[in-house]
């Protein structure tokens, strides 16, 4: 290891405008030519193979910058980012600075671009800075979920995509049986706005003895490839343990609406609970 | 100069903890200066520590919690004091060893157990500066003598507000000791601030009963009722979070009421928001009030003793409410969230009005107890003349007398239920 290496990594200032472009800020006094790498996190045991190679460029007060647009691309998933300090050299996680995220927390514009790609600055837990991405061809984001002993209803609404005749709202069992209950979703005018109601005893039913997880989707027509819903369009890179609803215990069984790792709406239904 | 902190455990979240660093990056500009932690439980601190100040634990609770001397009950830190479950005969033997080896020209104690320590172990040529962080007013009648004691070894003895100030100089008979008040201060915010048009009103601090986030919920549920698009972001972790949970789950704000988890440093969440809001029964300072607002937000909160009195001025930069009041704490934010040039102008006023805690004046204010501290140590004098009136002398006796009844009662009371077991 170079004696780069055993330093403190440096802190990186990120800001994301409207547009969703990051900027990478990091503090003066770094010499020019290095570059920041991007790495899409493998999944245990498998090798890297997503790489983004990003030049910085000095400002005028000193520090390097990069400004990560549409382009590239990236994949979903968690990328981590580094600093390659001259080329061919060993890389080094960075420490997040300030992340100035604030355009993300109101950023519902009516209608999204897709596909659709969203890229925010987090820390990971182990304190590094990383990138979390989406990107999907269609969404469905969820608003409000109204929820009552007896029933949910989730407020969403599409994009890249509109409603036409025959739309239906899926929850699918995870897990090998591929069992599917569908619902019909309430569209609103526009075409793009819509709800869909899961009656707790219904759903109950359908888990029947074993526990299981159900992943909600909405095909907007017919024979349309299925959307997942989830909720992506703000700051909250984690919202699993944030956004967290109540349950309801409805013939012996406890449902629960709940984001999973990667804000997907995912209903929870335990059976056999004392 | 040479400055060492001595504090709790700077490996933790807390407003103690921030205005530390905040002080002594500071100080670091133009000193040598160290902070000495008594505990450490982690690696890293929580709060970024400028690679120019260093940091030295004493304990180390990865390996040490078991300790056969940390097993042993302190004899040197006060029993009184909040903290004496976590100090131990490890922790006397280990801050004793390091005031008697230390090399500084000043240390700073910054909470009442460790101003003890100061006062009764610091080498006679090291400036002896305490801090409270807390108020006189709030200590137990037991801790109050133990400090009344202790406190007159002391050079100097800051206190975060007037209030606060004016109660130590009332009723403790320090004489010698100068008594100021040294506001925290908040850096400048490295990020623009915030322009008042997000939907999000922002909370932060530690989640115990004493911060009343109970009753900001409650209050909030008012603004979620009339601006569903509203919400409220509550940053910090503690043990009254699956209450506050389950309230929000009663209340049926799941839609609009977040716990959003610890965040360190908080500014990035702090220009989110376009108001900033504060519930306390008790606050001594209220760092979080003046991190709002250094970050361009209005901050609507309790008018608790003492600190959001001394840094919001009611109607202009934010509002003060009474304690306890749910009503009136969530028309307060709903006038905010419902008139959107008062809250910008609000927030414009805030932004220029907590300059005054910048690090800059406070900086300055501190250099000149820490010279005098000095100085007064080097010739042997005391660094406040004494100013006695007898008026003074007697009020305070009377305070002194009253603990000292207070100790004793509860001193008697312990005797009879160890009586009755």
């Amino acid at each position: 290891m170079s004696v780069e290496q055993h330093r403190e990594p440096p802190r990186v200032a990120c800001v994301v405008d409207a547009d969703g472009r990051i900027t990478f800020d990091l503090p003066p006094g770094s010499a020019p030519g290095q570059q920041l790498l991007l790495r899409l996190r493998p999944k245990k045991g498998q090798p890297e193979k997503d790489l983004h190679l990003l030049d910085l460029e000095p400002v005028d007060d000193g520090r390097q910058r990069v400004v990560l647009g549409p382009q590239p691309v990236l994949t979903e998933g968690r990328w981590d980012v580094y600093l390659i300090p001259e080329p061919g050299s060993g890389r080094q996680r960075l420490r997040p600075g300030p992340r100035d995220l604030r355009t993300l927390v109101d950023g519902h514009p009516p209608d999204r671009q897709t596909p659709l790609a969203v890229r925010i600055p987090y820390a990971t837990l182990d304190g590094y800075l990383a990138v979390r991405a989406w990107l999907r061809p269609a969404h469905a984001e969820v608003g409000a979920l109204d929820l009552t002993d007896r029933s949910m209803t989730v407020d969403a609404r599409l994009h890249g995509a509109t409603f036409q005749e025959g739309a239906v709202v899926r929850l699918r069992r995870r897990g090998s049986s591929g069992t599917v209950l569908t619902l019909e979703p309430e569209v609103a005018q526009d075409g793009r706005g819509f709800s869909f109601t899961v009656d707790h005893g219904e759903l109950a039913a359908a888990t029947g003895t074993e526990s299981g997880v159900w992943n909600a989707f909405v095909e907007p027509a017919v024979q349309a490839p299925a959307i997942r819903i989830a909720r992506l369009l703000d700051d909250v890179a984690d919202r699993k343990d944030v956004y967290v609803y109540p349950t309801a215990t409805v013939d012996g069984a406890v449902l629960r609406p709940y984001y999973t790792v990667d804000n997907d709406l995912s209903v929870e239904v335990r059976t056999g609970v004392v | 100069m040479k400055i060492s902190f001595l504090i709790h455990n700077a490996y933790g979240i807390g407003g103690t903890i921030a205005t530390t660093f905040n002080l002594a990056h500071a100080l670091a500009e133009r000193h040598e200066v160290e902070i000495v932690s008594v505990l450490r439980h982690r690696e890293r601190p929580n709060f970024t520590l400028d690679p120019k100040v260093s940091l030295r634990p004493l304990v180390d609770l990865r390996q040490e919690k078991e300790h056969p001397l940390h097993l042993r009950p302190a004899r040197v830190f006060p029993r009184a004091e909040y903290r004496y479950r976590q100090y131990s005969e490890l922790t006397d033997q280990r801050i004793g060893e390091c005031l008697a080896t230390i090399d500084a020209d000043v240390v700073i104690g910054t909470r009442p157990g460790l101003n003890v320590h100061l006062a009764l172990q610091t080498p006679r040529h090291v400036g002896r500066i305490g801090q409270e962080h807390l108020t006189l007013d709030n200590h137990p009648p037991r801790l109050r003598n133990a400090l009344r004691r202790a406190y007159r070894r002391l050079d100097v003895l800051t206190t975060v507000t007037e209030a606060d100030a004016a109660a130590y100089r009332r009723k403790m008979r320090l004489p010698g000791v100068r008594v100021e008040a040294l506001p925290n201060s908040v850096p400048d915010p490295a990020l623009p601030a915030a322009d008042g048009t997000a939907k999000v009103v922002v909370a932060a601090g530690r989640l115990v009963p004493v911060k009343r986030y109970d009753l900001l919920i409650q209050a909030f549920a008012v603004v979620a009722a009339e601006r569903p698009d509203w919400q409220l972001r509550i940053y910090g972790k503690g043990e009254e979070h699956d209450r506050l949970r389950q309230l929000i789950v009663d209340l049926r704000l799941w839609n609009n009421v977040f716990l959003m988890g610890a965040a360190a440093p908080m500014e990035a969440e702090w220009v989110k928001g376009s108001i900033g809001a504060a519930a306390s029964n008790f606050e001594p300072f209220g760092m979080t009030i003046v991190e709002a607002m250094r970050c361009g937000l209005p901050v609507v909160s309790t008018d608790c003793p003492y600190g959001p009195g001394e840094i919001i001025k009611d109607g202009v930069d934010g509002r003060l409410v009474p304690v306890g009041d749910r009503d009136a704490l969530g028309a307060a934010l709903l006038d905010l969230v419902r008139d959107d040039d008062r809250r910008r102008r609000m927030g414009r006023a805030a932004l220029e009005n907590a300059g005054r805690f910048a690090p800059g004046p406070v900086v300055e204010q501190a250099e000149r107890l820490l010279a005098e501290a000095v100085t007064a140590r080097q010739a042997g004098r005391p660094a406040a003349q004494e100013r006695a009136r007898a008026g003074r002398v007697l009020v305070s006796q009377g305070f002194a007398a009253r603990d000292a009844a207070f100790g004793a009662a509860s001193g008697a009371l312990r005797i009879v239920r160890k009586g009755q077991r």
